[in-house]
């Protein structure tokens, strides 16, 4: 599974209504110019944020659910908020990590993900539904199969792909695009 | 700053504080109903405050680059947040305020303890205590150091400042600030 498929399988697998929240680089380039729909909020900069603001939004608007899509790296960058998501149980919070090993929207440099059993990791400290993915189908059933949070989803990805997507650029306006729909899932409209 | 403030550091104080108890009231009619931030003793009253009212959501971080991504969820999910910090954190999350809060135009206030400042007695405050109102000029957003202005006032009219600019806005409180 290489990264446009896994993205395809999430983006295509997950709820009309669920929200998307994607990490820096690649991952939110891809999503923007695929997927991209009022739904999504992309982390262009503060690179390890992503399951922070998902987090924040979970718990905020606890009848929806949220789709974080984070890789590797980033996760790694801000460790901590495993733990705090752990803590606080959001059961709408599905958080997907996208492994490939590496700073791939760098230089490919390699982290240090392969020695870190991040899915054991997130088990340790409070996630409720744990899964790991190697293939398509496997995430699409760890998708499908998710119901009560936190979740994580470890999803192994091989190295490489395309790099030439265009760059969210106006971000206020997808926050605004962003706050309507969300209003408008809550009135029920 | 007088003695009893500087004792508060190496004792664990129960005291309340008026101004902290009208900044909170303050906050609450403004509609603050998140709060998320990394603790300072110059800050306990405030923290105290959120953690007790069961209308605020009060979610600690472990950093400050992680409050700021907590407190910009909750506000794509339509809460009013408040973020907390030391002034020393503050230069750990600049990147997140530059990159996150700036371009995507969140508006979302700050109380930062300002530590480094005249009569500071802890050497690793000192130079960020020298860069931190030349660190928010130079990022162009609004802030405000508390001394003898009406606490309320300073509160609400940074507060509406915030609104109309659609940024990230800080107001900066020194050691023995809630005195």
């Amino acid at each position: 599974m290489n990264r446009q498929e896994a993205i395809r399988v999430i983006m295509t697998t997950i709820g009309a209504q669920d929200v998307v929240v994607s990490t820096t680089g690649l991952i939110s380039r891809e999503i923007f110019e695929k997927f991209d729909s009022e739904r999504n909020i992309y982390v262009p900069g503060s690179m390890g944020l992503a399951s922070s603001i998902g987090l924040g939004l979970a718990m905020t608007q606890p009848m929806m659910r949220v789709v974080v899509i984070d890789g590797d790296a980033s996760l790694l960058m801000n460790l901590g908020s495993l733990v705090t998501v752990g803590n606080k149980e959001p059961t709408n919070l599905l958080h997907i990590v996208l492994d490939n090993g590496a700073y791939a929207s760098c230089s490919e440099e390699r982290s240090m993900s392969d020695t870190a059993r991040l899915d054991a990791l997130a088990g340790e400290v409070g996630y409720q539904y744990v899964r790991t993915a190697d293939s398509q189908d496997d995430l699409k059933r760890a998708i499908m199969e998710f119901g009560r949070g936190p979740g994580f989803i470890l999803a192994k990805i091989e190295l490489g792909g395309r790099r030439d997507f265009r760059r969210p650029l106006e971000l206020a306006a997808i926050k605004n695009r962003f706050m309507l729909f969300l209003a408008r899932q809550t009135q029920g409209d | 700053m007088n003695q009893s403030d500087k004792s508060v550091f190496n004792t664990l104080a129960g005291d309340r504080s008026e101004k902290a108890d009208l900044l909170h009231g303050v906050f609450r009619e403004l509609g603050v109903n998140f709060a998320s931030g990394v603790p300072c003793g110059v800050l306990r009253h405030i923290i105290r405050n959120f953690e007790n009212d069961a209308a605020v959501i009060h979610v600690l971080a472990n950093r400050e680059s992680e409050a700021v991504g907590l407190a910009a969820g909750a506000y794509l999910g339509g809460k009013i947040p408040v973020i907390y910090m030391q002034n020393s954190g503050l230069f750990s999350a600049s990147n997140d305020i530059a990159s996150l809060l700036i371009p995507y135009r969140m508006p979302i206030f700050f109380v930062v303890s300002y530590r480094g400042c005249e009569g500071e007695d802890a050497v690793q405050h000192l130079t960020t205590g020298r860069a931190t109102e030349r660190l928010l000029e130079s990022f162009s957003i609004p802030f405000e150091v508390f001394g003898n202005q009406n606490l309320g006032d300073l509160t609400r009219s940074l507060f509406e400042t915030m609104r109309k600019a659609e940024l990230p806005v800080f107001l900066l409180l020194k050691r023995g600030w809630h005195q």
